[in-house]
């Protein structure tokens, strides 16, 4: 894999490998060619492409009211994880789409991930604390 | 095996479709700040979210979900929202490429929208409240009106945002230069309306036993 650093900071006197990454040693900074796309002006999609995704939403919204009607006729269990499934994957489709972070920087990404990780987890050991996914509670 | 160049330049350069100052990552700093900010509201909806789901069904006076809740209607106004998503994402793709004219006619398409699911809240909010349905009547009240109706604020403080995007445009003050104004409200306005996807799924399709 070649990876080609494109700029540094002058104050940084050494590199030093960390992981995959080369980073000063004096803790100057450098942009490796991993950042470059964030400066470069990112390909965002064409906008018949998001006329494509915001079709493909309509139609998993128009699933998701369908199949609460289903409440009664199928086990509950069910209806609510295909109900979770299609929110996440809208929820998807416009994170990666709509707000670019397919295309844009890692770190980015990065940012976004640790909130949207940590909070499903603070949140489900904070419900499991009160019992909710206990019946007999 | 990796090979190695140095441009010993000793400036970093700024983003390329911004007059931004230059940063170290490369990342404008406002479009990393707020990416954390969006992150940070994950944890800010979530506790609201996990509140609602805490407490459902765990009612025995007031008013039920399932008495008032207007499905339809609902999907109606969750559409719309959804559908901003799209002119917001257009209208960003408009200045991008300098079509300021169709810019401003998919900014205002958002806006509107954004108004119009605000609208049908507040016809909501009016219904339910009529039916006997508030803060104090009963956890679900409570709950309820504490979690759409921040999700309204945001949608609104959105709505200004880009009301004063707009003015700014008339003006001749946002050119492409300012293209990273117009994706930041954006991000802001696509997160508002993921918040909806959860929000919708959790209390008004999620059946109630």
């Amino acid at each position: 894999m070649t990876e080609q650093i494109t700029d540094v900071d002058p104050s940084s006197a050494a590199l030093v490998p960390v992981g995959d990454e080369i980073v000063p040693a004096g803790g100057g900074a450098l942009v490796s060619a991993s950042a470059a796309p964030a400066r470069a002006a990112h390909a965002h999609p064409e906008p018949r492409q998001y006329v494509l995704i915001a079709v493909v939403l309509v139609v998993i919204t128009g699933m998701e009211v369908a199949t609460s009607y289903l409440e009664g006729d199928v086990n509950s269990n069910l209806l609510i994880a295909a109900l979770g499934m299609m929110a996440a994957v809208k929820f998807f489709l416009v994170v990666a789409w709509f707000m670019h972070l397919r295309t844009d920087s890692k770190v980015l990404r990065r940012f976004f991930l640790l909130g949207l990780i940590a909070a499903p987890i603070l949140y489900t050991i904070v419900l499991l604390m009160f019992h909710v996914f206990n019946s007999n509670v | 095996m990796t090979s190695t160049t140095i441009a010993t330049t000793g400036h970093a350069q700024p983003p390329a479709h911004t007059g931004e100052h230059a940063t170290n990552t490369g990342i404008s700093n406002m479009k990393l700040a707020f990416w954390a900010f969006l992150g940070s509201e994950c944890l800010f909806f979530g506790a609201f979210i996990s509140t609602y789901l805490l407490y459902r069904g765990r009612d025995t006076l007031g008013p039920k979900p399932k008495q008032l809740f207007d499905v339809p209607f609902t999907s109606c106004t969750s559409f719309i929202l959804l559908m901003s998503s799209l002119t917001m994402v257009l209208a960003l793709a408009a200045i991008q490429r300098g079509d300021h004219r169709r810019f401003r006619i998919w900014l205002g398409s958002t806006a509107l929208f954004g108004l119009t699911f605000i609208g049908g809240q507040v016809y909501e909010f009016t219904n339910f409240y009529r039916e006997g349905l508030n803060l104090h009547v009963n956890l679900f009240g409570s709950t309820f009106f504490i979690l759409t109706g921040l999700h309204g604020a945001h949608v609104t403080i959105g709505i200004f945002w880009l009301l004063s995007l707009y003015s700014r445009s008339l003006q001749g003050k946002l050119t492409t230069e300012h293209a990273e104004a117009v994706e930041v409200a954006g991000l802001y306005w696509h997160f508002v309306d993921i918040v909806w996807i959860f929000i919708f799924t959790a209390i008004y399709l999620v059946p109630y036993h």
